[in-house]
């Protein structure tokens, strides 16, 4: 077929033009649009997911204070949980030196600092030293001190160390008057609160 | 395209022209117009009314000649000269000519075999073209009426391969000559003949097939299969001394078949028997066209118009589509985005429900079973400084001689504590040799106590190891300090 002037097709040429530009502005808004309805739908779905994540970890953590709250509110009665309470380790210190019918002692506390990665379990947990010099009568006296102490102290502590000596080379001798010298190393743990204390 | 096939047929003599408006499934008799003043006013009111249709101007003459040739093969450019050239040759000024090439021979060069055909005198025609092209109508062609009658033998599905087609219309007999479908030769005995007679009819048939045979158009052994078809019924008596000649098989085609094979209504077509060849070959393409070039200009622009308004649906129709199809995934998953939101607001507020129960923590709830693991694993067996001295107890109760000096309990939380003994013995007459030995007496007693878990000897009163220094005084007196030594005790708690 024999080509006619392109001056007689232009309605034509102009008609399959803009019919080819309206197609293509139409395929590229649809296509838009659905690319966009794609990716909202990807996020609510994502939404969704992490939803469905709070509710489940909502649940579970519900679960865990249902079952923990008791002890964890005994824990910071006892004052394991939150501040550290010196003047309450000073007095059961006193306390548990009278109980055990000792001699009087002197301590020592350190700076609170972060206790150990291995033993925090990467909680919040303190640690505050406490060196008590305390002069025993015999060795069993020390054991008793401690019983006392388990007994009066408001917190956790572990004795870290303790070093008997003998003040004097004499043998021992049956009068009340001590001839040990004991120098013990306490931790007193406490796990800092991330937020207020409860109420 | 077939449903943009709309446009008029014309059926054209020197005396009058007939006007079939087509369209797929439907066609409508427009009428005849006299070739006279009025007559020509008529059908420019009917070309006005659809100039925007096709025509095709089927032309049935006495003037017309048809011929076969045989040519080399050739195509595109150099068969359009060819064939210009032997039209030319062989029609000389001819205005009307136009070749159709039918097939190709089988054996030898495989020439091109055409049929080239030509109206000799149309001058009858200028007025009805005239009037065409002054309203700008798209020509599609002017035909014979002979190729309108091949179609209409097609698709009555004549299979003989000598076919002579005798049809009776507008007064005229018209035999035309068939091989294998295809047009070879036609002639038109006009009305003014005795073609009335039925002898004379199966006259003209006899003597076309003379002429046929006698230019070796028709084989001489073939037998003749000739099909009458007349509305008149003028031709059913020729059926007979037809038959009658063994070079010729003739039968009766009526009216209502050739209704059936074109599915137009039988009382159309009895009302207007003229429009059987062009139903037959409306929507059929032009084979035989012998409109010079010049008439057909506006007709490859309408077909050029046609296919660029087409394309231009199409590419609307496709954008269309798609962007429909898009559009509705787009409403589906926006649809699919809000039922999820409206999920993603029931499990907060669900969260949010459960936390509002909470508790005020000091700690997340997550650490709540840690921190008491921590606190029961900080209290679990605490220091014991009995149960330290217990083994050193035994040891030393079966060593009098030994004098502790001083002792250091380290709490491992492992479950050993260590115990540094710094000691003594209680006498020392000098004997080294007997003091290590009581010492090392000591030592193996308290590795072997219950609770024990490692006994090291840190210092001794006698370093004996070769890379130690070691220095000493033989004479003068000797001292329980000189014994001093110390040990590292791992015990279990």
């Amino acid at each position: 077929m024999t080509r006619p002037p392109i001056e007689s097709l232009k309605t034509s040429i102009l008609l399959l033009l803009v019919a080819g530009s309206l197609a293509a502005a139409g395929i590229f808004w649809s296509y838009k649009l659905n690319t966009e309805a794609r990716t909202a739908l990807q996020h609510q779905q994502a939404a969704l997911d992490a939803a469905h994540t709070r509710q489940r970890q909502g649940q579970t953590e519900a679960r865990l204070i249902a079952q923990h709250i008791d002890a964890y509110h005994a824990l910071i009665a006892r004052g394991f949980i939150g501040e550290e309470n010196r003047l309450a380790w000073i007095e059961a210190a006193q306390l548990a030196n009278q109980d055990a019918r000792l001699y009087g002692l002197t301590y020592t506390l350190s700076p609170r600092e972060t206790a150990p990665a291995t033993l925090a379990s990467g909680l919040p947990l303190k640690q505050t030293r406490m060196k008590v010099n305390m002069p025993l009568l015999v060795e069993t006296d020390l054991q008793r001190f401690f019983d006392a102490l388990h007994a009066r102290a408001p917190g956790i502590f572990r004795v870290s160390q303790c070093g008997l000596t003998r003040i004097t080379d004499a043998p021992p001798q049956p009068v009340n008057r001590p001839e040990l010298d004991a120098e013990c190393e306490l931790l007193w743990f406490t796990v800092a609160a991330d937020g207020k204390e409860e109420k | 395209m077939m449903m943009f096939d709309h446009s008029l047929i014309l059926l054209a003599t020197p005396r009058q022209i007939g006007v079939l408006d087509w369209r797929p499934g439907h066609m409508h008799w427009l009428g005849e117009f006299a070739a006279d003043t009025a007559g020509l006013a008529a059908f420019r009111q009917i070309v006005v009314k659809h100039a925007r249709l096709p025509v095709l101007l089927v032309v049935d003459t006495v003037d017309e000649d048809y011929r076969s040739e045989v040519l080399p093969h050739v195509q595109g450019h150099p068969r359009v000269e060819l064939l210009t050239r032997k039209l030319k040759q062989v029609f000389r000024n001819a205005r009307f000519t136009g070749a159709w090439r039918q097939a190709r021979e089988t054996m030898g060069r495989r020439d091109d075999r055409y049929l080239l055909a030509a109206l000799p005198d149309a001058d009858w025609l200028t007025p009805w073209l005239g009037e065409l092209q002054r309203e700008q109508v798209p020509l599609a062609g002017i035909t014979p009426l002979a190729m309108a009658c091949q179609h209409l033998l097609s698709k009555l599905r004549v299979q003989e391969p000598h076919t002579l087609l005798a049809c009776r219309l507008n007064n005229s007999l018209r035999l035309s000559y068939y091989h294998n479908g295809l047009l070879r030769f036609s002639r038109l005995i006009g009305g003014d003949t005795p073609t009335q007679l039925p002898g004379s009819a199966a006259d003209e048939i006899a003597k076309t097939q003379l002429y046929l045979t006698g230019q070796r158009i028709l084989p001489r052994e073939a037998r003749l299969h000739v099909l009458l078809l007349d509305p008149g019924g003028q031709l059913d008596s020729a059926q007979a001394p037809l038959n009658a000649d063994p070079a010729f098989s003739a039968r009766l085609v009526d009216m209502s078949s050739v209704a059936r094979a074109l599915r137009i209504p039988d009382d159309f077509l009895a009302a207007t028997p003229e429009v059987a060849p062009l139903a037959a070959i409306a929507g059929e393409a032009v084979q035989l066209n012998l409109a010079p070039p010049e008439l057909l200009q506006r007709h490859t622009e309408f077909r050029w118009r046609r296919g660029l308004n087409f394309a231009a649906g199409v590419v609307a129709a496709i954008g269309l589509a798609l962007t429909g199809s898009f559009w509705l995934h787009a409403q589906d998953l926006r649809d699919q985005a809000q039922q999820l939101q409206g999920e993603v607001q029931r499990g907060d507020a669900r969260h949010a429900a459960i936390v509002r129960n909470f508790p005020a923590l000091a700690t997340r709830p997550d650490q709540l079973g840690l921190t008491l693991d921590l606190a029961a694993q900080l209290t679990r067996a605490p220091f014991d400084a009995n149960t330290l001295f217990m083994p050193l107890g035994y040891a030393l109760s079966a060593h009098p001689e030994i004098v502790v000096k001083a002792l250091t309990l380290q709490d491992t939380t492992a479950g050993t504590a260590n115990i540094t003994l710094d000691a003594q013995l209680a006498d020392f007459d000098g004997n080294y040799r007997a003091a290590m030995s009581r010492i090392d007496s000591f030592v193996t007693r308290l590795g072997a106590t219950p609770g024990v878990a490692a006994v090291e000897r840190v210092n001794s009163p006698v370093d004996t190891a070769p890379t130690a220094t070691l220095t000493g005084k033989t004479a003068g007196e000797t001292k329980p300090e000189e014994t001093r030594f110390t040990l590292s005790v791992q015990v279990r708690t």
